[in-house]
């Protein structure tokens, strides 16, 4: 990743870390937030490839972490599987697939990624994930989520440039396209 | 369509990455100190801006609340107004209660409130969390000489307890957490049992320390036993018996309560700076 990415991809996390935190924790859906930091994991999955996924799932996670009574880590764990197996999605698919199926595989993986975060957090016996509140969490929260995933996409397809990942070279941009 | 292939890269570096979580959430779990202090350190650099995105994004969340909760806060203006008038009758008839808590207190041994120092902290965010909302965030931390395991009440008695403080900010566990125990004891009785969360909304429960033959009814008050090991000071209020039921294998009472504390909508708590002695000679040794 190269440091201008670098630097446009901590600003996006840091910005959309900060509406998580301040103003999406106040605006619930049945009590049940949006996963934005998940969502921006998914994201660069799909842009970045599988390499700049798990790196930005990892980052995503650690900072959410931060700020989590879980332990250190959890988060950083699951976002960076998620990450990455969007970007080996991403490349299974074809390029120019229809927006909604875009959304609809992205919906499906914060679901995924919230179910790994309860698995592992029940893995290491931390407190208080698997509730009775799990299933409505899931649907709630990969519905809410999903609201921003066109936002959270086109952010990180800022970050990226273009969805145009092929293997592990650079991202190209439009004009190397045509 | 050709799929494409991927190099060894990209799995060497999920590899390193998943290395590296593991790595973090075992070393948190054994409480290993950079790390904490690397959290406090985030909290304290995220700090101002997220005071600045809070002072642009409450009057948003506060709108949202109101419109989501417009019915049950109508609901809940009519039954606080009940419950002022049934208070203003009660005052009435209950004015030598303050000398009869009094000599109770003096009777069961309790420590004076009155004698302990606090410390009133701005509530600053709720849970970010969908999967742990038994979290408060407040605005003062260790330099206001709060420390880890400090009560926290709010109108009304004993909500929770400090968690992992920071120089400026500290998290509020509150006492609704399933996995949180408290030495209760039921006022005018000496039965001390272990009250336990049990979920947000919930009454909290008390399952364990009650024998069946304890003369414990529907009404009575509970509050912190302040045993030697406790966290809590002795005597503050918890909540109030709902029901008494029996679990006849036990032979024990199960006591349903209802907790006395606010924990909806609230603004500012006040931290009981009081740590037990078995910490502070802990702490000496």
């Amino acid at each position: 990743m190269s440091m201008f990415r670098l630097i446009k991809a901590l600003f996006v996390i840091t910005l959309v870390l900060i509406l998580q935190l301040e103003l999406f924790s106040n605006i619930r859906f049945f009590g049940v937030m949006p996963e934005l930091m998940l969502g921006l994991a998914i994201a660069s999955g799909w842009h970045g490839g599988p390499s700049n996924g798990a790196l930005t799932g990892f980052v995503c996670g650690f900072t959410v972490d931060l700020y989590l009574a879980t332990p250190l880590g959890l988060s950083a764990l699951s976002y960076a599987l998620i990450g990455y197996l969007l970007g080996i999605v991403a490349e299974i698919v074809a390029e120019d697939i229809e927006r909604i199926v875009r959304l609809i595989i992205s919906i499906a993986a914060i679901a995924l990624g919230l179910t790994l975060f309860v698995l592992f957090g029940e893995l290491i016996a931390e407190p208080n994930l698997y509730n009775k509140n799990f299933g409505k969490i899931l649907v709630v929260g990969a519905l809410y989520t999903g609201l921003f995933i066109p936002v959270l996409h086109y952010m990180m397809s800022w970050v990226f440039h273009e969805s145009t990942y092929q293997g592990n070279q650079r991202p190209m941009n439009r004009s190397q396209l045509t | 369509m050709a799929l494409p292939r991927r190099s060894s890269g990209s799995r060497f570096t999920l590899a390193i990455l998943l290395l590296s979580s593991v790595t973090l959430i075992s070393l948190d779990a054994r409480g290993y100190e950079p790390l904490t202090n690397l959290r406090k350190a985030a909290t304290a650099v995220v700090q101002p801006f997220r005071n600045l995105a809070s002072t642009i994004f409450d009057p948003i969340g506060d709108a949202w609340e109101s419109l989501s909760q417009g019915d049950s806060l109508e609901k809940e203006n009519a039954l606080l107004r009940d419950q002022l008038g049934e208070l203003l009758e009660y005052r009435v008839t209950t004015e030598g209660a303050v000398e009869e808590l009094a000599a109770l207190r003096t009777q069961l041994e309790l420590e004076n409130l009155g004698g302990q120092k606090t410390v009133v902290a701005e509530v600053t965010a709720q849970s970010v969390s969908n999967f742990d909302p038994y979290i408060l965030e407040i605005g003062k931390g260790t330099q206001s000489g709060i420390r880890d395991g400090m009560a926290v009440i709010s109108v009304g008695g004993l909500i929770g307890r400090i968690e992992d403080p920071g120089l400026r900010s500290a998290r509020v566990r509150l006492v609704t957490d399933p996995n949180v125990n408290i030495g209760v004891l039921v006022v005018g009785t000496n039965q001390v049992g272990i009250l336990t969360g049990n979920g947000v909304g919930q009454p909290l429960l008390v399952s364990d320390g009650i024998p069946v033959s304890a003369d414990v009814e529907k009404g009575s008050i509970l509050v912190t036993s302040g045993s030697e090991r406790s966290p809590y000071p002795g005597g503050f209020a918890v909540g109030t018996i709902l029901e008494v039921l029996v679990d006849e294998i036990n032979l024990e009472k199960e006591l349903i309560v209802a907790p006395t504390g606010q924990f909806e909508n609230l603004e500012f708590v006040t931290v009981v700076l009081y740590q037990p002695l078995i910490t502070q000679n802990g702490r000496n040794n």
